[in-house]
Parts: C-alpha cells; structure tokens; sequence
C-alpha cells in the first residue's frame, strides 16, 4: 500500500470518529434539552394545579357561618313544617327552578299538606340553588333568599305559603327568571312585607347561605332535585301513593 | 403506510387534545358544581373531593395543550389513557351501584332523572379515546409538531 492511500485511509478513519462524536454529542445536548424541558414543565404544572386548587377552594369556600336565617333548625338550614311531635320526618330537597320540583309539587304536595295536617308527618325543606344562569339572572339563588327571607320575618308556615306560590308560579327552566318584584309580591301574600322584607330580598341577605345550603345538602348525599327522605330512606316513587304507603311503612 | 402514519397520529393528537382542552376548561367557571359532580360519584372522602374537582381540569388542560402543540407526545398519551381507565371505572362502578348521575365529563355532573342516565354511551366514549391515545403513545411521532422527534422515533417511519 502507497503512503498516500495510507494517508487517505487515516483521513477517513478520522472523519468517520468525529462524525460519531458530532452525532454522540448533538444525541446527549438532546436528551439534555428534553430533561431540562420536562423538569420545567413539571415544575410549571405543579404550580399551576396548587394555584388553581387555592383559588377554586377559596371561591368556593362557603363561610360555615355564612348568618342562617332565623326560624331554622339542623343547623340552619332546615325549614320544619308541621308538629315536632310528628312520627314521621319528611326530608325534601328541592330547587325553585327545578322543573322536576315542579311536577312533585303538582302531584304530590296535597298528599304532604294533608299528612302535615293530620301531624302525621313533619316535613323538613331544604333548599338548594344550583340552577342559576345568566338568562334568569340566578333565579335559584333569589328564589331561596326569599324564600329565606320570609322564614326569618313570619315564620315557616309563612314559608310554606311562600313555596308553595313559587312553584305554582314557576318561570320556565331557560327563561328569565321572576323579577324581584315579583318575589316581593308573593312573599306579602305569605306574610312577609315591609323593608326588611324588600332590601332582604333585592340585596340578597343570605346570598352567602344560599351557597352553604347547597353545599350541605351535597354533603348529606343528594346530588339532585327534588330527592325525599322518608325517615332518612330516599324515596323512588314520589307519587302520592308512593309517599303514602311509605309514610304507612316507617309508622310501623 | 410510511407517509400516513405521522398525519394519523397528528390527528389523534387534535383529537385527544381538543377533548381534553374542552373538558378541562368547561370545569372552571362553576367549582361548586365540579365539587358536587365530584362528589355525587360517592368514592372519595370528603377532603379530597375539593382538589380532584379542582385539579382535574388542570391536569386535562395540560395535557390537552401538549397534545395540541405536540411536545411530550408520549407521556401525554400515556398521561391521557391512565386519565381514560380512571374515568371508566369511576363511571363503571357509579353504574354498578346503580347511582344516577351524569359523568360530569364536560361540566355540570351530578343526579339525572331515572332513565336518563347514559352510561354506555360515556363508557364507549372514553374507552375509544383510550385506545386512540394508546396507540398514540406506541406511534407518537406526527407532522405539525412543535417538539423535534428523535432519531428513533421517526426511524420506523423513515
């Protein structure tokens, strides 16, 4: 072999390391950039998840003090209607946008007017408002500070007149809502007038117990409206014969 | 195959990222109802409902924008079928017990009327988007992708 193809053999050995060298370097400056890459993004994830999950806590915190209306009892957030000395509870959870509430309302709120009356049955309302929109102007919330409203003026039989105008009146599910107005007017008809009454329901007095109502009502377990406990048992056939055998049921 | 395989996983990446991107965000303006819909499955105690409710959305957003931009293909994939298990059986086990809730897949959540559950259609929902995202982590490289590829990655494309 010739010194000069020995030479050029060398060139290319040499050429050929480098360039494996130049390879091996660009594949670690790689690996490099995607770890200091995932390493940032990481890091930029991990701040993200605890700043929302502050911030979302801190928008949803609902004052557990949040000030309960008076004439409530379970901790504030109950409406009894009927004898204490009743042998059976009625728990009923409802929206007064609900249209479903509605329908209950329609076929089965003389059946539990008459069991009240009879002092079969003591019914406790609990309200909540998870059907506020922009369209109604979150008519779930002012339909249940008034409502609330008119327990703490005139008591909870006044309360009961008061739902029972709501959902006989009930604005359609998508529509505009009842103007406060309108829930200043029904709330004198149930008993409840004067400014106390009027700046109680325009100013949303218990804007902050309306959210915590919902709240608690999510924590006992209902995850809709309307939802009936019979003595603590949730009732599927809320139709007055369902009610009624039910309520025969848990007397014994 | 060798051209159309890139341009079939870029369309898993939109479609598995616009999904997640939609869902994630559609969670954040009502957190009292996330935390309901959370809530209302009935499998975590009530001190972790908050931050699942709240840190979900963040998690699928992330995802969702990786996949979109296509950077961290593959763990995003991967990221993105575990998401998929757990939301099958959160749901699977909410139809076994017979609860009546919506998935609150997409916001909102919570009880439906009876009847008016549709379970076997959010099964077969996640479970195709599983299977998508699967294959996704198994061929991550794709056209229109910020993040550079390896060597590797394209090699069986090439």
């Amino acid at each position: 072999m010739s010194g000069e193809s020995k030479r050029q053999a060398a060139r290319q050995r040499i050429a050929a390391e480098r360039a494996a060298e130049a390879a091996a370097r660009a594949a670690a400056e790689r690996r490099r950039r995607a770890v200091i890459g995932g390493v940032v993004a990481a890091v930029v994830l991990v701040v993200a998840l605890v700043v929302v999950v502050v911030l979302q806590t801190r928008r949803t915190s609902t004052s557990a003090d949040a000030a309960a209306p008076a004439n409530t009892t379970d901790n504030g957030y109950v409406f009894a209607v009927g004898s204490a000395d009743a042998p059976v509870t009625l728990d009923l959870y409802e929206d007064f946008q609900c249209p479903n509430c509605k329908a209950l309302e329609d076929s089965t709120g003389s059946t539990i007017d008459d069991l009240v009356a009879a002092g079969t049955v003591q019914v406790h309302y609990h309200g909540m408002a998870f059907l506020d929109t922009d369209e109604n102007d979150d008519y779930s919330t002012r339909a249940l500070n008034a409502a609330a409203v008119v327990a703490a003026t005139a008591g909870t039989d006044a309360y009961e007149t008061f739902h029972d105008l709501l959902f006989a009146n009930q604005p359609d599910e998508g529509g505009s809502g009842l103007p406060d107005d309108q829930l200043i007017d029904y709330a004198a008809q149930a008993g409840a007038s004067g400014t106390t009454v009027e700046d109680g329901i325009r100013q949303l007095t218990y804007g902050d117990w309306v959210s915590a109502s919902t709240d608690a009502a999510s924590k006992d377990g209902v995850t809709g409206t309307p939802t009936l406990f019979v003595d603590g048992e949730e009732l599927d056939d809320l139709s007055p014969d369902g009610l009624t055998a039910a309520v025969s049921a848990a007397q014994g | 195959m060798t051209t159309i395989r890139p341009w079939l996983a870029t369309a898993a990446r939109l479609l598995l990222g616009g999904v997640l991107v939609v869902a994630g965000a559609l969670k954040m303006p009502d957190p009292a109802a996330a935390v309901r819909a959370v809530r209302a499955y009935r499998l975590l105690p009530e001190s972790l409902v908050g931050p699942v409710a709240f840190g979900l959305p963040v998690l699928e957003i992330a995802v969702g924008l990786a996949l979109l931009a296509g950077v961290f293909v593959r763990t995003a994939a991967l990221t993105t079928a575990v998401l998929m298990v757990v939301f099958v059986l959160a749901v699977g086990s909410a139809w076994a017990r017979g609860l009546q809730i919506d998935c609150g897949c997409f916001g909102g959540g919570g009880q439906v009327a009876a009847g008016r559950t549709a379970y076997p259609g959010e099964v077969a929902r996640d479970v195709g988007l599983l299977l998508v995202a699967l294959a996704l982590a198994r061929w991550p490289a794709s056209r229109l992708a910020l993040g550079g590829h390896s060597e590797e990655e394209f090699a069986d494309v090439r």
